[in-house]
Parts: structure tokens; sequence; C-alpha cells
């Protein structure tokens, strides 16, 4: 029932440099410091290789980090 | 002195109660609910004081767009409030469902809306009725919060099945209304809760003396409430204290109350008062009450905190009616303090002066603030935390990195709120259709939370105890 935000890249069309396929949204679970979080990121569909998008890297992710390392 | 007609309503005649007409008037600096029945005559109690640093009564009411119930449960027949279990015509979506799972009680509190504790009281509602109440409040209110409630809940042994029912049903945050003595005595008690899911306690609590305790419960109560703090604690489980408050019994000791309440860290997610209103059983004449008005709480906060907290920092409600609620949200300073007001507990500031609220939204809000600041203090480790998981049902709008910082930074504040029940003289059908409190009885009718324990001059009720089983 829950329906998640999904994260999509910043701009352009993005494929994987190593397998040449483009990204699919795809749910990864990103882990940090004992604790782990479901979302849907871009994602390599052969190779695994995950993009953070840079709005995520520094919004988020930012502040779930400073919250688990008490900043 | 001169008297100024500020709002007309309508309210019901507290001896027959037959709807009536009613009107809020000012005179000097007190704002009085007036109503006259033509067979009974004519009644008033203090509603609202005006005072330096507060809102004035008209300024803190916002106007609302209603959010009528999608299914309505009965139709229009005589008309509010004697349609209730939601009629197409309530104004409010339910924040909290109220559950009462048993009548007894281990104590017989002189004051207690429920009137619970006296003479034999009916056998607890089964599993099989509190599943098909559960399943009626999540079918009406999808996944509102719930508070299992009494009597004394913690009396019935099933309460873990109770609990992990309720969660199972989707519902938001879980919570149980409790004086506290079963977790505060029996070793274990709070941790099996907390495993069958519990959040968080509503723990009863009016001061920080036995004095209050004698006068209120009567008798001494704070060595083992303090067990069930610690029991809690260890538990990890989030602890609401709800104090009720009478003039010249415990309005004095806010202040204490309040420090108290910080001092004990996360563990103690909020202080919640309650004036006391009066229905069910009270020791007072009804007209004598020992009432005290929301700006009395502001004000008394402000006086006896040393500048802790402010009557200016709290907030009109944007869930339930504007006169039914303030609160405040505070940011702690690590330090068993206080620093500073963050926003409005519920839903946010409401726009201001003049600003229209549209109560869908703001039922939204105030169900996912509440499962957030009310709920478990956050752990970290495993799959996010267990708090995050809770609070999943009442934020099924974000995603798992936005539930960690809603909780985590849930734990870094502290809630301050007030809320002021209507009695069989302050009754004011308008407030009753912006409820958002919603008692589910056995048969899964939705009824507003003072509907449902009114009681007339001569103990008569309006709709306790009159459904059939």
């Amino acid at each position: 029932m829950s329906i998640e935000p999904e994260f999509s890249p910043d701009g352009g069309i993005w494929e994987c440099a190593r397998c040449h396929v483009p990204l699919v949204q795809q749910k990864v679970q990103a882990q940090y410091m004992h604790s782990a979080f479901d979302v849907i990121l871009p994602r390599c569909p052969h190779c695994g290789l995950t993009l953070i998008p840079k709005s995520l890297a520094q919004g988020r992710m930012a502040e779930v980090e400073a919250l688990l390392e008490d900043k | 002195m001169g008297k100024t007609l500020l709002q007309h309503t309508q309210s019901l005649c507290p001896v027959c109660l037959r709807r009536i007409d009613a009107a809020y008037v000012r005179e000097g600096a007190e704002v009085f609910f007036c109503k006259t029945c033509p067979q009974h005559g004519a009644f008033r109690v203090l509603a609202w004081r005006q005072a330096a640093g507060l809102a004035d009564f008209s300024a803190w009411q916002q106007g609302r767009v209603p959010a009528y119930p999608a299914h309505p449960a009965t139709a229009l027949r005589q008309g509010c409030p004697y349609d209730c279990g939601l009629c197409p015509e309530h104004g409010q979506h339910t924040c909290t469902g109220l559950i009462e799972v048993t009548q007894r009680c281990t104590l017989h509190c002189p004051v207690c809306y429920a009137a619970a504790g006296q003479g034999a009281a009916p056998a607890d509602p089964s599993l099989a009725i509190i599943e098909r109440q559960l399943q009626a409040l999540f079918t009406a209110s999808g996944a509102c919060n719930v508070q299992l409630s009494g009597g004394e809940p913690t009396l019935r042994d099933d309460l873990p099945h109770i609990i992990a029912l309720a969660k199972q049903q989707g519902l938001g945050l879980v919570q149980v209304n409790s004086n506290g003595l079963r977790l505060g005595t029996e070793q274990g008690y709070a941790a099996r809760l907390k495993e069958a899911g519990l959040d968080s306690v509503y723990l009863q609590w009016d001061g920080t003396d036995d004095t209050i305790f004698q006068t209120m419960r009567g008798r001494p109560c704070l060595a083992w409430k303090q067990a069930a703090l610690q029991a809690c604690r260890e538990a990890r489980l989030g602890v609401v204290l709800v104090a009720t408050v009478a003039r010249g019994v415990n309005d004095h000791a806010l202040g204490d109350l309040l420090r108290f309440a910080v001092a004990q860290g996360a563990v103690v997610r909020g202080l919640h008062l309650q004036p006391v209103a009066s229905f069910g059983r009270f020791p007072w004449e009804l007209a004598n009450a020992p009432r005290l008005s929301l700006p009395d709480l502001m004000l008394a906060l402000e006086e006896q905190s040393a500048g802790m907290v402010r009557a200016a920092d709290f907030h009109a409600p944007s869930c339930e009616h504007s006169l039914c609620s303030f609160s405040a949200v505070y940011g702690r300073d690590g330090q068993g303090g206080l620093q500073g007001v963050v926003g409005a507990a519920c839903c946010g500031t409401g726009g201001g002066q003049g600003a229209v609220l549209d109560n869908a939204s703001g039922s939204r809000r105030s169900k996912a603030f509440i499962a957030a600041h009310w709920g478990s203090p956050a752990e970290k480790g495993a799959q996010g935390s267990a708090s995050v998981q809770g609070a999943q049902a009442a934020m099924p709008l974000m995603d798992d990195l936005s539930r960690f910082v809603a909780q985590a930074g849930a734990d870094r504040r502290f809630t301050l709120s007030a809320m002021a029940f209507q009695d069989a003289l302050s009754f004011d059908i308008a407030r009753v259709r912006g409820c958002c409190i919603h008692v589910v009885t056995e048969q899964g009718k939705l009824i507003p939370f003072c509907a449902y324990n009114l009681t007339s001059f001569e103990g008569i009720a309006l709709y306790r105890g009159k459904e059939k089983r």
C-alpha cells in the first residue's frame, strides 16, 4: 500500500558505463551504521551499479547521516 | 459591565439535553458560553480569558473547510448531536479512534469521565467484538491512530493480543491509556506490550507530589507511576504524561510537572493537559466545577516555568476545532531542558489570522505528527528502526529515509499540549462537529469523544451505555 517516492537522476539519460544499458528505477537497500533503508533509485539491471542522485545525497541522505552520527 | 456578542452556535440544555441556541459573550476580559433552555432556564460558563500575550478569542479561531465522512454510517434524522455514527454532516475525519476494551478498573478515582471501577462492571467485550471495532475504524477512517482505553486496559490479560490485532489491521500509532499500576508492578509487562507492537503509553500523571494524587486519584500513586515510567524507558516505549488539571488542586504545580516531564528525556514524548470537565464521575456540583480555560493553562505554564515556555508559543490546532486545544513543540537542549519553540504540535501553525484551513489536510498531517512524536524513541540498527516501521502506516507517502528523519527528529523534540473536553455546560455543537477523536462503539459506530461521554446534570448519558450488545 505504500507509495514510495522515487529518486530519479538529476537530468539526462543515464546508462551504465560497464554494461552499456540504461539505468532503471529499482528498490535498493541503502545501509549505513547498522541501519537499512529501502529507497527507489536508478540502477543497472545487469551489474547492480546504483546512481545516487545529487539531490538525494545532499538532501535526505545527508540529514539521515547527520542524525545517525549524532552530529 | 458591557457585554459583546461574539459568536452564535448551538448547544444542549444541561438538564434535558434538548438542542438550544447558544452564544459566546464577552464581559470585560472574560468570554462566557451562554444559553437558555425554555424549560430549565439560563446557563453560562467561562470559555476564554483575555490577557496580554494571549490571542484574542476571535483571532485564535480559524475558518475551516469541513472534511465530511466518505462513507457516513448513519443518516441525518434529528440533527447534531443525535445522529452520531458518523453522520454525513460531521466535519472532520478521525485522527485518533478510541476503543474501550474494558470497564473494569484497579482504581476508583474521584474524577473519571468513564465512571469506571464503580459497582459491577459489564463483561469485557470479546476479542471478536474488538476485532470488528478495529476493522470498522480502519474501514471508516483508514490508517488513523488508535487508543485502547477503558476502564484500565491492562486489566485484560489478552491486551498484547489486542495490540497485535490493531497493528495487523494496519492502524497507525497504537497507544494504551493507562494508570500505570500494572506497568509499574509487573516485571517484564512493558516489554511484552512493546513486543506485541505497542507504540505509546498515554500515562495518567497529575503532578509531582502525592497530595495531588491523593485528591485526584484517592490514593498516593507516585511510587508505582515512577516504576511504570522506568519500565517503559527500559522497554523503549514512548510515554505521554497526561494530567487532569483542576483549579486549586494542581493548577499551581504545572511548572514542576513540565520540568519533571522534560527531564525524563526522549522516553517522555510530551506532556498533555486536560482541564477538568464534568461528565461521568466528579466530586463537585457541575455549576461549581474547578474549571480552567485554555488561556488559564497557557498563562499558568508561562508563569510557573521560569521562562521555559511562553503563552505566546501556543497555537490553535488545525485538526480539531480551534477552541478544543492548544499545542507547541520545543527542541530539547540535551541537558534535561528545552531550547525554544519549533512549531505547533498536531499540524503546524495553520497560516495565521484570517486563514482558512482545509480540514482534510489538517487531519492527514495531524495523524502523521502524532505517530512520529508520541511513538517510541528511535532505535538505531536493524531494518531502519522499529519506530520507523511503526510510523509507516501513518506516513505512507514517505520513503524510509524521510520516515527516519521525521522519527529521529522527533526524539529531539518535546510536545506540550492541552485539550479541553466539553461537558453539559460547555457543549458547543460546532466544536463537536469538528471533533477528530472518535470513540468506536461495539457496533462499530464512531461517536465524537465529548458527545459519547456527555452526561446531563442528572447523570443521564447521551450515548455511553445506550448501545445494546
